[in-house]
């Protein structure tokens, strides 16, 4: 439980959510594990910043030429403060101290944002994506995402889980009946959890209330849910053999994905975050025809390399399906995806046992028209948690700081306010 | 003393007695103020500014000064500041008070804003001098007690109830302690997966072994997380359950359920007689795993209900009951009893007997005593000081859990209860004597200590370069799993050191011996094989190998092949032997986990050999390979973690948290020992807080990053002669200061020292009373110590006196 970093300077994200109407509603957060190497995605020799335009991508990341005009790539920002080494984990969005077994010292951006766009009944969703073994035996993992210091936001894993927590309220049949009986199961459980918090010491009784807090949000969420079968059956996925019986892990990926892209076209959700690999350093991708696994993965260059030409190239795809399953969707003048940014970055800086001396990422959309796109942007010498600054300036929830309180600042080289040159 | 300062001790020391008031009743004024006047501001106001900070500006404790008022605290607390060449130093008294006031002050101001806990922690246990623990006359202490509370189960405690109800109780064998019996925890594979297998001990066999075996036996990992992270990990006021883990615990029940009632999912051509024959199953079925079809896990009311048709109240009643007491390792009261049975007929009502049941049962998982032990003393007069001593149901379990995961088949503690016979210290001085002195009566909890005081169970998880790794000798791809069995071998050689039961912290520190994997676990003896083992890791680079003894070729025929393969074994483990370790090994059992990728079908337990070291070279367990391998980083030792651990754990001393203006990285020298590129530590403003470290960490360069020994060759060393020196500094016993040539060196005089046996006694107390110790604790210290010295370093003794203390026994429900 960390002291110090971020705690009085939170910002009431709820109250300025009010303020904003129109403009940006939802961002999308991926984060692939073992670093971002920038040479896979610019080409060689490109240090300063111009339009991208004149720029081909690198061949993992052809996939998104065509929407260069919506992209922002920037590189340069660091993340040293994170302890990026094979993963900053809570640090990556959090732009403070991460490192395995360390607890998120406060909350991290893709929740602050979640707090700050237009509210939704499930902010944020997190979905992870590992080897099928490991999705199976943690089908729930937080290394990502936090609500606060030390409350971790769990990434969902199982697909199957997932839907059934989701869309279970509108399946039909014997699902349905066993999703009513499991909810009345929950609400018992959460009242004899209740009755069991009487007599108990004011410290603990806090304590005990996260027990039961659990079950009153589980419950709460399948309440509101139960409230909206029309906007659920329109954009539920369908749950096909690749959730139940997967030949390959990628099945699962996708399965997830699909379920992710829902939520935010049925509007459950305003912020989806993505772990591919689960924020650590290990990761399966054999529907790809990648043979290896684990963090070895990891300790390969990535430029010019077979296996990771394949996992960008993944990566892209999915990105490209989420903005034209977006732009599927009207809203306003235009479509969804017209008020969201989606942020592709890793947990791991540009590489494994990195320094985080230079952390890259890449941007598209522009959630409603505040985000400068078709740029390439170097930045030199500004922590990653300046831009999630610029982020929360860019969806109307400005903050002079993110999780960097005034010593730290100028050791990590952060401006007050946002990165200018990223906005529009 | 001048007159001032007496008046002044005099003022503080009423303070500090009046059971250490609240901050708010005493004041900024009354204490800090007069505190900072005289020891710090000197150095500390805005004149003089030293090291930048600034103290003369300071009032009372808020959120917008905490950092700095925390970084005091440390500093003070740590006789850090004022600087020790200073002739004007705070009494350790004075320091307490002090120290006492920050804490709780900051408490209070950030009681909104996520609250204060760090002092809590158990990393933060030695910031109370050990000098005022076991030193001084202290009167007027309040007597000891613990604070009410709930305290999550550990997750090993978790996995071993629930493996409870699924699968056999295997008997206490005299013969072969090492052999995994009902009520050890659950261990660990070689892949470091610790996992509860559904159906695995009816695993007879099946074709394309490997990937059939792995895919088709299920299991479950703990749901409850751990913080993963060095030094004692469970203290109560540390864990909650939250709605993800509860969610993951209620999925997993059902899957409990059914397997009680059902057995292994599988269709009845997979059940076959044993020993069978895969030729007598058809083609078709040959990819499937084949079960024994003798039943062997535990038939309990839930398979009885299942198996007889139709249901009642009264058949559920004992469902139920079973379930509880069998999760809450209590009976449910009648009350309970009610609840759960309207739940479980609710649902079946809703789905029918079968689905119904097993989901109406899954709250019983849930239970708050499932998941949490309490230790309220909600019922109870409290004394004059607010306390209650535990009794009844808690109390049967405070004793039990300091020991085990489970209830013991044969409940003494709950006859005892029954007839009136646990009441008093005297009664429960009993109790543990019995259980201590009861090998059938397992105590996963005590290993349990003895990991999270080492750390050398997290050689599984530290990940190397492989680059680096292949250059210090290390194999890549079998390296983790030869972490995985050296930490189970570690497990095993401290238990035999605890049967021992004699100078346990020395014997720790000092023995020779070691439990290691002798062979590989394929009949391959091409040279070079010996990657495959843990023997490498006990290797010495450099050294040239004798062979023991010639192997002869002998003609294999189809009776002596069996024969050939062990004596060539045999011949191979003793030409390794020889230059490994000075004497012959002899074989012993070690608990790891059944389920393994290498084997199928499942190992029951490891047969691994014991034998001793060359003391030059290794002197107890911080020289082994588990210890110093989790005290290192992806490339390279980790000294300053080593330095730290020796510091913490056996000093008793701390070193304040890194200032966040610091960018504590080392320079990236590939070319450059460690010890070169740790000058960087020597800088004024590091060397204050490295000098508590650096020197204790880096005589432990006599290994690699793999607990190898060097090759003492400078050309294979950058040039540069292997520097195994260091210093003990500033330990608070100036017999032990002084330099050391290598870590042997180090160790000897770390264990044959007072003072670190009494640092050893404080970190037990922590891990069984689940909190740091504080000045009222003192007298228990002492006594805990006592016992511990005066039974020649008897864990048992040590345990009994801790477990007998009002610090165990009593309860604090009010004046909080």
């Amino acid at each position: 439980m960390a002291v110090g970093v971020g705690m009085s300077l939170l910002p009431s994200y709820a109250q300025v959510a009010n303020k904003i109407v129109g403009g940006p509603k939802r961002i999308v957060f991926f984060l692939q594990n073992h670093g971002f190497a920038p040479l896979t995605c610019i080409p060689k020799g490109l240090d300063e910043s111009c339009d991208l335009d004149g720029i081909t991508l690198a061949e993992p990341m052809q996939a998104l030429e065509p929407y260069k005009d919506r992209m922002h790539i920037i590189t340069g920002l660091h993340g040293h403060h994170t302890s990026a080494g094979h993963s900053a984990y809570f640090g990556a969005l959090g732009g403070y101290r991460g490192s395995q077994g360390v607890p998120p010292a406060g909350p991290t951006i893709d929740y602050a944002l979640s707090q700050a766009l237009p509210q939704t009944i499930l902010p944020p969703l997190c979905i992870g994506m590992e080897s099928i073994e490991s999705m199976k035996a943690r089908p729930t993992v937080a290394n990502l995402t936090a609500s606060g210091p030390n409350q971790p936001i769990f990434m969902h894993c199982d697909p199957n889980m997932l839907y059934q927590m989701l869309f279970g309220s509108i399946a039909d049949g014997d699902i349905k009946t066993l999703y009513q009986a499991r909810s009345n199961v929950m609400l018992d459980v959460e009242r004899v959890a209740k009755l069991k918090a009487k007599g108990l010491p004011r410290g603990e009784s806090e304590r005990y209330a996260n027990y039961v807090n659990g079950f009153r949000d589980v419950n709460g969420l399948r309440d509101k849910l139960s409230k909206m079968p029309k906007q659920l059956k329109k954009y539920a996925p369908e749950p096909d053999e690749r959730y139940t019986a997967p030949k390959f892990e990628t099945d699962w990926h996708d399965a997830l994905l699909e379920i992710g892209i829902s939520a935010l076209q049925a509007n459950l959700t305003n912020v989806l975050t993505i772990g591919s690999g689960c924020g650590e350093y290990f990761g399966s991708w054999k529907g790809l025809g990648v043979t290896g696994t684990g963090h070895g993965l990891g300790h390969v260059d990535q430029p010019g390399n077979d296996t990771w030409i394949k996992i960008r190239q993944y990566n892209c795809e999915m990105l490209v399906k989420t903005m034209k399953a977006l732009e599927a969707i009207p809203e306003g003048s235009g479509s969804m995806m017209d008020n969201t940014l989606i942020v592709y970055t890793s947990n791991n800086g540009e590489k494994q046992h990195t320094d985080g001396s230079n952390w890259p990422f890449v941007l598209l959309g522009n959630a409603g028209g505040r985000f400068k796109t078709g740029q390439y942007t170097h930045i030199k010498e500004r922590p990653i948690n300046d831009l999630y600054t610029t982020f929360l300036h860019g969806v109307g929830a400005p903050v002079d700081r993110f999780n960097m309180n005034k010593n730290m600042a100028d050791i990590h080289h952060s401006k007050l306010g946002p990165i200018e040159e990223l906005l529009a | 003393m001048s007159i001032c300062r007496l008046i002044y001790c005099t003022v503080l020391l009423t303070f500090l007695f009046a059971s250490l008031a609240p901050a708010n009743e005493v004041q900024f004024e009354n204490l800090a103020k007069p505190f900072l006047e005289n020891f710090c501001l000197d150095c500390h106001d805005a004149e003089t500014s030293k090291g930048e900070v600034t103290l003369d500006n300071l009032s009372d404790i808020s959120a917008e000064n905490a950092t700095m008022w925390k970084r005091i605290w440390e500093q003070v607390a740590l006789k850090e500041m004022p600087p020790r060449k200073k002739k004007n130093q705070p009494e350790l008294m004075q320091r307490l008070e002090i120290s006492n006031w920050i804490t709780d002050g900051l408490a209070q101001a950030l009681k909104n804003k996520g609250g204060y806990h760090d002092h809590l922690r158990p990393i933060k246990g030695n910031h109370i001098d050990h000098d005022l623990l076991f030193g001084g006359k202290h009167k007027n202490l309040e007597p000891a007690s613990t604070p009410a509370r709930i305290w999550r189960i550990h997750p090993q405690e978790h996995l071993v109830r629930l493996n409870d109800l699924i699968s056999p109780k295997r008997k206490y064998n005299p013969e072969r302690p090492g052999l995994w019996t009902h009520g050890d925890h659950i261990p660990t594979n070689l892949e470091g997966e610790t996992k509860v297998y559904f159906g695995l001990d009816r695993y007879l066999g099946s074709s394309q072994q490997y990937e059939v075996y792995v895919r088709g036996i299920s299991g479950f990992q703990s749901k409850l997380s751990m913080i993963n992270d060095h030094g004692l990990r469970n203290y109560p006021f540390l864990y909650s359950v939250n709605s993800s883990e509860a969610m993951q615990i209620a999925g997993v029940a059902e899957k409990i359920l059914r397997f009680m009632a059902y057995g292994p999912t599988a269709e009845p051509y997979q059940f076959s007689d044993s020993p069978f024959n895969m030729n007598k199953i058809p083609p078709q079925y040959r990819r499937l795993v084949i079960y024994d079809k003798e039943i062997k896990r535990p038939l309990t009311p839930v398979y009885e209900l299942m198996e007889t048709p139709g249901v009642s109240d009264e058949r559920l009643n004992e469902v139920i009951n079973f379930l509880f007491e069998a999760l809450t390792l209590r009976p449910p009261s009648k009350e309970e009893t009610a609840i759960y049975l309207k739940i479980v007929n609710k649902s079946i009502e809703d789905l029918g007997k079968e689905d119904g049941a097993f989901l109406g049962l899954t709250p019983i998982f849930l239970d708050r005593d499932a998941l949490f032990r309490p230790e309220l003393c909600a019922i109870g007069k409290p004394d004059k000081h607010g306390r209650v001593m535990l009794h009844g149901q808690e109390l049967v379990l405070a004793i039990n859990g300091a020991f085990s995961y489970i209830r013991p088949q044969t409940d003494h503690l709950g006859t005892a209860l029954a007839e009136g016979n646990l009441k008093t210290p005297e009664d429960v001085k009993r109790e543990v004597t019995r259980i201590l002195n009861d090998e059938r009566s397992r105590k996963p909890r005590v290993l349990q200590f003895f990991r999270e005081y080492f750390d050398y169970d997290r050689a599984g998880s530290i990940c190397k370069d492989e680059k680096s790794l292949q250059k210090d000798g290390g194999h890549f791809g079998t390296y983790y799993s030869a972490m995985n069995s050296m930490i189970a071998n570690t497990d095993r050689l401290i238990e035999i050191i605890l049967h021992e039961d004699k100078n346990v912290l020395s014997e720790l520190l000092t023995t020779d011996r070691v439990v290691y994997q002798p062979y590989t676990s394929g009949a391959d003896f091409r040279p070079g094989i010996l990657f495959k083992t843990d023997i490498a890791y006990f290797n010495a680079r450099g050294k040239k190998r004798i062979p023991y003894k010639e192997y002869v070729e002998i003609e294999p025929t189809k009776e002596n092949k069996l024969v050939i393969e062990r004596a060539k074994r045999l011949v191979h483990d003793q030409n390794k032997l020889h230059h490994i370790f000075p004497n012959p090994a002899k074989p012993i059992y070690v608990r790891q986990s059944p389920f393994d990728r290498g084997r199928a079908p499942p190992a029951k337990n490891s047969l691994k050999a014991i034998t001793t070291v060359d003391t030059h070279e290794r002197l107890g367990i911080l020289t082994h390979p588990v210890w110093l391998v989790a005290h290192s980083d992806a490339m390279d030792n980790h000294a300053i973690l080593r330095g730290r651990w020796i510091r913490e754990r056996l000093l008793g001393d701390a070193v304040p948290d890194i200032p966040i203006t610091v960018d504590a990285m080392l320079p990236d020298e590939p070319e450059s020992t460690l010890r070169h590129r740790m000058r960087v530590t020597r800088e004024k403003e590091c060397w204050r807080c490295h000098q508590k470290m650096d020197p204790l960490g880096l005589p432990f360069e006599m290994y690699n990053q793999l607990g190898i020994v060097r090759d003492t060759d400078p050309r294979n060393n950058f040039g540069q002669p292997v520097d195994t020196s260091g210093e003990i500094i500033l330990s608070g016993d100036p017999a032990l200061d002084g330099p050391v040539t290598n870590p042997i060196e180090l160790i000897k005089k770390l264990a044959a020292s007072e003072r670190v046996n009494q640092v050893f006694v404080r970190h037990v107390f922590r891990y069984w009373i689940g909190r740091n110790e504080t000045i009222n604790d003192a007298l228990i210290l002492r006594d805990a110590y006592k016992a511990y010295r005066d039974s020649g370093g008897s864990m048992k003794a040590l345990l009994t006196s801790l477990l007998t203390s009002d610090a165990f026994l009593y309860r604090k429900v009010q004046g909080e």
